[in-house]
């Protein structure tokens, strides 16, 4: 068995909220629009992506309303909180330093 | 505001936990259900479609699980989870329950109840503020050996204050017996003379009323006394409107000025305190030691500081005073361990023995877990795969066993309780009322903390080792083992270990018990030989007011004895100052023998020092070993004559011939007379915790007469029944006079050693349980063992082993595991006595034979307990056996 393609520790906090910034998401849908938007590359694995929506959501970054879904299904709808939203452009301002940085690196030497 | 927010989800998941449940598990119910729509809308067959969303959820439960850990109250949620699941698995196993609570309240009950009288008798003994800076300070004649009495001359005591750094304050005072005038005669009071700082040292003042003013330190204004609470009480109704009121003490009044709060006593177990009024010329004495002193300490002296300037201090004493202080040197002592030099050795074995207790019930509860944990390797490895990690799986046993030690907790507490009541009341309050704490032995919170501390210390303990023993459980390979699991050898030898373990610390506090046992009997054997059964006691101290010469002394007491020979039954009647078995140390005299200078200068020899009456010897049946008894003709008018015991003859005249010496009573320079020595008696072992062979010497009473004096009546029958007509017989001589400890022998003996009788029992209950729990050790281990060597040892009979060669294969493993803990436990065993003849001297002594007792008793338990397994090894079938994983 392959193993999905391993996300850098912590990066995939920053994918969830990102993904849920444009509008409420269950996390079935959350998964598959990482996987469609990255080409298939980042394979979100369900057994780390329920965990991390909760950890968020008990950090209080996210959270969460019963809804009805595009099947006409009861599902659990993420949003950002007003937290969430600092903290997300706290993180992507770090992540654009970081991998600029690396870019720098990987370019120059 | 996203704390609130963090908070109220905190609590959302905490209390509305089946909401949480119900939701996670519809949520992860969406996922997958969603996952299977798009499947089927790839093409897939409805199968297919479910098992492809299954593959690629992986497992569900894990999923939940590691959601619902990002909940920060997974912690309290899971522990009464785990609680309760704790508590189901106790009451479906009430054996291993009741066992183990059992075994735990043991252990931990025998360290509460020891506890519970260490915390009160010596880390408690008084309720005086800063009891570690007082100290009791006391002058040495340079005696070579024994016992002093821990005294101090007046003008010494006061020069040790001035004329050193070292001490805040320093008091003196002299105990005293007063008898109390009540409506119809009079109460023996204990109580002491005391200089007016007295209660500042102590820091205790009286609860009502005043302390003692410095001029009623002055003769003439003495007059004046505090009450002890109890005695206000019981005499006087417990009544404030006393204070003023005029009491008789010895046929002289004295004005109430204070009463004393509750628990107040010192030197226990005084009940009144009256000033003590010094003359000028008693102020100014060097020469006789005739108070006692206490002290406390400047902050931050320590006691070896103040011995060292004591010592200094006495140096310049000596020289500036030779004529009276040379060779006498000074010494303090903590008052806390002054009331324990004897008895502290006692306590420490108990506490000892107790943690000994503790640590082989341990063992024994590390033995029964195992077991556990092996039955429960396929539950183990069924949690690990639906999802639980090592940290849950540890935090699940840690809980059991914090339950299991909490159950046990509550017993021990009920257990000590009981104990501790059972202790305090087991000994006569005669005694009891000499020990400073003996009433606060209870259960208290100091006790409590330490039962609850080593409980759940216990409690972690075992549950952290379950954890380690189980392990990483090999997931597949236990789940496929039809059997219950096995024994791995590194476990089966860390059971063995344990077992020798519990050899080892059986046989150690079997042989402290045993050698206990003995010393108890060994010391009511000796006290048996007075044959105590018919002899009667009483004390009795003449008022040094109306009885000032010793004419007068004499007087009375010949008459009392007269009075006392007439009664019907009695065949004799004797004066001694101290009976054997008091609990009360003999006083020491320096002694020199005529014609012979000391070896060294200064070196002066001591004994004991005793004043008796004709009959006294006879009475006591202590024998006369040469020459003679006194008689009545020995008196004022003729030459002063001493009887000495047999350890002083043998001592000084080694080659016989004492009788007909002449020895005289001091230091060198004293004027007492010459005492002709003209017999020699046995020895007598005067307390549990002197040594037999001290030398003494008894003057006769009529050329020494003393105030105090103990009367003995040897009687034909019912000694008890004497009490009336003596008390009657001395009322008649004075109304003024009762006597006090009226006893029968016998009970004072029994009193007198209750102690050791005390720790002997204590150590015998110690003893077989560390018996029981070691034989229940083994029986686990070996059935253990049994029931997993089934297949060998069907395999062995099937290719025609005898069954009797598998009985000697098994009880040859007892026999193995009991040896390697006695080759350890036979040399401990014996140091360990080494130690106790050593620390309780003369009570206990090194015998091999119990040691070599006591092996056998363990072996033969053992075998008894690997006996049952065994008999099971016999009837093992092969067939079955064969069949059996």
């Amino acid at each position: 068995m392959t193993k999905p393609t391993d996300l850098v520790q912590g990066t995939l906090d920053l994918l969830i909220l990102k993904t849920i910034a444009l509008e409420p998401m269950h996390g079935w849908a959350i998964a598959q629009r990482i996987r469609r938007v990255s080409n298939n590359v980042l394979q979100v694995n369900q057994g780390a992506l329920y965990p991390a929506l909760h950890r968020l959501e008990q950090q209080a970054w996210i959270q969460s309303k019963w809804g009805e879904s595009e099947n006409n299904r009861r599902a659990k709808y993420y949003s950002l909180t007003k937290a969430g939203q600092k903290y997300l452009k706290a993180e992507e301002s770090n992540w654009e330093r970081l991998s600029s940085a690396i870019g720098l690196v990987l370019k120059t030497v | 505001m996203r704390w609130f927010q963090n908070i109220s989800n905190w609590l959302r998941s905490l209390f509305r936990r089946n909401t949480v449940e119900q939701e996670l598990g519809s949520e992860l119910g969406f996922h997958i259900e969603r996952q299977i729509e798009e499947n089927l809308a790839a093409g897939m067959t409805e199968k297919e479609a479910r098992l492809a969303a299954m593959r690629e959820f992986g497992g569900v439960e894990q999923v939940k699980e590691e959601c619902r850990d990002t909940r920060r109250v997974s912690l309290i949620d899971t522990l009464l989870q785990d609680l309760r699941y704790g508590a189901r698995m106790l009451r479906k196993n009430p054996g291993f329950t009741v066992v183990a609570v059992l075994t735990l309240a043991l252990g931990i009950g025998a360290n509460t109840a020891i506890f519970s009288m260490v915390n009160a008798l010596l880390l408690h003994p008084y309720d005086f503020n800063n009891l570690d800076s007082l100290v009791r300070v006391w002058e040495t004649r340079g005696m070579d050996e024994g016992y002093d009495a821990r005294w101090t001359a007046p003008a010494d005591a006061a020069d040790f204050l001035s004329g050193t750094d070292i001490f805040q304050n320093l008091t003196t005072y002299r105990d005293q017996s007063f008898n109390l005038a009540i409506e119809d005669g009079v109460e023996p009071v204990l109580g002491c003379r005391v200089s007016a700082s007295f209660f500042d040292v102590l820091g205790r003042g009286p609860a009502l009323g005043r302390g003692f003013a410095q001029k009623e330190e002055q003769p003439g204004f003495e007059q004046v006394v505090i009450l002890g609470h109890g005695l206000w009480q019981r005499r006087f109704g417990g009544n404030p409107a006393l204070l003023g009121k005029t009491i008789k003490l010895n046929g002289r009044g004295y004005t109430v000025v204070g009463i004393m709060p509750e628990k107040f006593s010192y030197p226990v177990p005084s009940e009144l305190w009256v000033p003590l009024a010094l003359s000028s010329a008693e102020k100014a004495d060097r020469k006789q030691l005739t108070t006692m002193a206490l002290a406390r300490l400047k902050p931050r002296a320590s006691a070896d500081q103040a011995n060292a300037a004591l010592a200094s201090y006495a140096n310049r004493l000596e020289q500036k005073y030779p004529k009276t202080n040379t060779g006498r040197s000074a010494t303090v002592l903590p008052l806390r361990k002054e009331l324990y030099l004897y008895t502290l050795p006692l306590f420490l074995l108990l506490q000892v023995a107790a943690v000994f207790v503790l640590l082989l019930a341990c063992a024994n509860l590390a033995n029964l877990m195992f077991t556990r944990m092996i039955g429960r390797q396929k539950e183990i490895a069924m949690r690990t795969t639906l999802g639980a990690s090592p940290r849950r799986l540890a935090q699940l046993f840690v809980s059991e066993t914090l339950l299991l030690s909490f159950l046990a907790g509550i017993a021990a507490v009920s257990v000590s309780f009981w104990s501790v009541r059972l202790l305090r009341t087991s000994i006569s309050v005669e005694w009891t009322k000499w020990v400073p704490g003996w009433d606060g032995i209870r259960v208290n919170t100091a006790v409590m903390a330490l039962t609850i501390l080593l409980a759940v210390a216990v409690g972690f303990l075992f549950g952290f080792a379950s954890v380690l023993h189980s392990g990483k459980a090999n997931l597949g390979k236990t789940l496929k083992e039809s059997a219950a699991g096995s024994l791995t050898r590194s476990r089966a030898r860390l059971r063995s270990a344990l077992v020798v373990a519990q050899v080892v610390f059986a046989l150690v506090l079997l042989v402290c018990a045993g050698l206990t046992m003995q010393g108890f009997v060994r010391l009511a054997a000796v006290y048996e030989s007075f044959q105590p059964d018919s002899v009667l006691k009483a004390e009795l101290n003449l008022p040094e007011n109306s009885y000032s010469d010793t004419t007068k002394i004499t007087a009375f007491y010949q008459q009392l004895l007269h009075s006392a020979a007439a009664m019907p039954g009695v065949k004799a009647a004797a004066l001694a100052t101290n009976l054997p078995a008091s609990n009360v140390d003999n006083d020491v005299t320096l002694f020199k023998i005529e014609g012979r200078p000391p070896a060294k200068p200064n070196e002066t020899a001591s004994a004991d020092l005793l004043s008796a009456s004709p009959d006294y010897f006879s009475a006591l049946r202590i024998p006369l070993m040469a020459g003679r008894l006194f008689t009545e003709s020995d008196n004022k008018a003729v030459e002063r004559v001493a009887v000495i015991s047999r350890s002083m003859a043998d001592r000084f005249w080694p080659g016989g011939g004492a009788v007909g010496k002449r020895i005289k009573l001091g230091a060198r320079d004293s004027n007492e007379p010459w005492l002709k020595i003209v017999g020699v008696v046995g020895d007598i072992r005067q307390n549990w915790w002197n040594p037999s062979a001290r030398p003494a010497i008894y003057t006769a009473f009529l050329q020494s007469p003393r105030h105090a004096m103990t009367i003995v009546l040897r009687v034909d029958a019912n000694p008890a029944g004497y009490a009336a007509p003596l008390r009657d017989a001395v009322r008649q001589m004075d109304p003024g006079l009762a006597p006090t400890g009226i006893n029968t022998l016998k009970t004072e003996v029994v009193d007198s050693i209750g102690i050791i009788r005390i720790l002997g029992i204590l150590m015998a209950v110690f003893g077989l349980v560390a018996l029981i729990l070691s034989s229940v050790g083994v029986y686990g281990v070996l059935s253990e063992s049994v029931a997993q060597r089934t297949r060998e040892l069907g395999i062995r009979l099937a290719l025609g082993a005898h069954p009797q060669d598998l009985m000697k294969l098994v009880m040859g493993h007892a026999l193995k595991l009991t040896g390697i803990g006695l080759v350890i436990a036979v040399p401990i065993s014996f140091a360990v006595s080494c130690v106790m003849a050593n620390v309780i001297f003369g009570v206990v002594t090194a015998d091999l034979a119990v040691v070599a007792g006591f092996t056998l008793v363990l072996i033969v338990v053992v075998l008894v307990a690997a006996y049952f397994p065994a008999r099971r090894a016999l009837r093992i079938d092969p067939m079955i056996a064969l069949r059996y994983e």
